[in-house]
């Protein structure tokens, strides 16, 4: 049976761009899906594009089609991405110039938009969407002022239009990582987009891939010791048949390793009731989802289903939400965790007297119970050779959550003895919340335009 | 010498953010130890485990095709990835608390 190769090209802003380099060089895929965008990444993109409006997207998908894009064109492999981040358009226009550059043509690039609604919500907010938060159930007027960007997480009616009208590059803003995936093989098989069960067997066969490394080796806790080529590992490529089953496996020649166990960890990666996978293309069932190893490097994923889409879109708000100050100090042997203790005394006793004012503190001992906080008991052991203390604190202000470094300082000198690691002044964080709320999926609409070089 | 048996010598995992929701999911080396997981590790047992990492709620989810057990923990981030001040803030690790949980009886042979 015919199949068609998805190869996973980057699973999060920033993700090495050599594994989807190797894949298109050395693995004959017909797609490469690019996922670039975490839950906080619009918030960051946001505030790129107001400090300059030729910014927005992430920037590393030109490092990767740098690489990449004539190989593409040369083997005729299609390249899906969410790179444009909140400014598809500008991102669209620098890969034609990246194009130009590299004296690629003709190369056609096209802007799936109609994700970004900040601009919209009076509007529809007038024709009665809340935007209550789904959490919560606040009023979205508690944060209104602050918001940074609203973005709906869209589907891939867009990705599947940009290519039927010959797209050899796609730019999107907010889709879904899945709809990366379901865009191309809607285009490529011809299903119907109300095919719940194919899109469904589809949608996981996407999650399998969507993480990069995840499923081929990275973070394998099943036996990370024996998992091979680490370094240069190679990520997944799904060889989907017409049913919407697959056959998981990876760049050739690349290190990692694809079995039932490295692509089960995926599987449970990130998903909530695996009966009701939500996308806004399918509702998804994972349920009675099988693995089975058919060769090296070859797992076949099968057995998950679907019925209809939600009527409603989720919906990706970021709004400002204050500052964190932080201070980290490492203290040694001999009574390395009463020294500790006795600094983050004198930094309170400090803060108290600069009348320093947070919403949240944490208290954190690196290397004994940063990971796991109040259920690790106090360390007991006298020789402990050494032990760095965290302090962080979440305030409404800038200037508040400074208080905590210029506070910390005196510790160099004043404080308790043995003390070392102390860094430069750490750059103050701005903190994004995030409001999820719901969006009825009539008020979205998708548009294409296609750039050419 | 005996030690108790923990769910780590029955199942690895991996454990990630979706707001401040973490889901723990559990992957069973066996299909004995899948079935010893089902009968041991409901919700509430895992709740307690967690303690006060978790503010929220635990709800069991299960794949029996892949050996697969889900966990979805609410309010357990310290509010979610953007917000949270643990060094932890995305839940990535929160997977291994609960293979160190220990299971009733019977005792493995230690060393």
């Amino acid at each position: 049976m015919k199949t068609v190769k998805l190869g996973a090209g980057m699973a999060f802003w920033g993700d090495s761009v050599r594994p989807a380099i190797d894949m298109v060089e050395r693995a004959d895929i017909d797609y490469l899906c690019c996922d670039h965008l975490a839950e906080l990444t619009m918030s960051i993109l946001s505030k790129q594009q107001q400090k300059d409006p030729a910014f927005g997207y992430t920037r590393d998908v030109l490092d990767l089609l740098r690489g990449a894009l004539p190989t593409c064109l040369d083997k005729g492999i299609k390249v899906v991405t969410n790179a444009g981040g909140a400014n598809p358009r500008a991102c669209a226009e620098r890969v034609i110039g990246l194009a130009k550059e590299l004296g690629l043509s003709p190369v056609r690039v096209a802007v799936v938009t109609g994700d970004d609604i900040r601009d919209d919500i009076d509007r529809l907010m007038d024709l009665g969407v809340p935007f209550t938060n789904m959490d919560t159930g606040e009023d979205l007027a508690s944060v209104r002022d602050r918001l940074t960007h609203a973005s709906v997480y869209t589907g891939c009616e867009g990705i599947v239009e940009a290519l039927e009208a010959g797209a050899d590059v796609v730019v999107c803003g907010r889709v879904t990582d899945i709809a990366l995936y379901l865009g191309p093989l809607i285009h490529h098989f011809g299903w119907a987009p109300d095919d719940w069960p194919r899109l469904g067997m589809a949608a996981a066969v996407a999650h399998a891939v969507e993480c990069g490394g995840q499923a081929t080796g990275g973070l394998y806790a099943g036996g990370w010791q024996d998992v091979p080529g680490l370094e240069t590992l190679g990520y997944p490529i799904a060889e989907v048949s017409d049913d919407g089953t697959a056959v998981i496996t990876k760049t050739p020649g690349s290190g990692g390793r694809v079995d039932v166990g490295t692509v089960s960890e995926q599987m449970i990666y990130e998903i909530l009731d695996p009966g009701n996978y939500l996308t806004a293309d399918v509702t998804a069932d994972f349920t009675g989802l099988t693995l089975e190893e058919i060769g090296p490097d070859r797992v076949r994923i099968a057995g998950a289903t679907g019925r209809p889409r939600p009527d409603t879109l989720k919906v990706n708000m970021g709004y400002r939400a204050g500052f964190v100050g932080e201070a980290v100090f490492s203290y040694t042997w001999p009574d390395a965790y009463a020294k500790a203790q006795r600094g983050l005394a004198f930094l309170r006793e400090r803060l108290r007297r600069a009348q320093f004012s947070c919403e949240a503190e944490i208290v954190e001992y690196i290397g004994h119970n940063s990971m796991w906080g109040s259920r690790v008991p106090e360390p007991d052991d006298p020789e402990l050779m050494e032990i760095v203390m965290r302090y962080a604190a979440r305030c409404s202000t800038a200037a508040e959550a400074r208080k905590v470094f210029t506070e910390c300082v005196p510790l160099y000198n004043n404080g308790p003895a043995g003390v070392a690691g102390v860094g430069t002044r750490p750059p103050l964080k701005e903190l994004f919340a995030l409001w999820p709320c719901l969006i009825p999926r009539d008020h979205v609409r998708q548009s294409v335009q296609l750039l050419e070089a | 010498m005996t030690q108790p048996i923990r769910v780590a010598d029955l199942a690895h995992g991996r454990s990630g953010d979706k707001g401040d929701t973490c889901n723990v999911g559990l992957v069973a080396y066996d299909e004995a130890g899948y079935q010893r997981l089902c009968r041991e590790l409901t919700a509430e047992r895992v709740r307690a485990h967690y303690g006060d990492l978790v503010l929220g709620t635990v709800t069991r989810y299960e794949m029996p095709g892949i050996r697969a057990l889900n966990f979805v923990l609410t309010r357990a981030l310290d509010g979610g990835g953007t917000m949270s001040l643990r060094s932890d803030h995305l839940g990535k690790v929160m997977y291994a608390w609960l293979l160190r949980m220990e299971l009733n009886g019977p005792e493995r042979s230690g060393a």
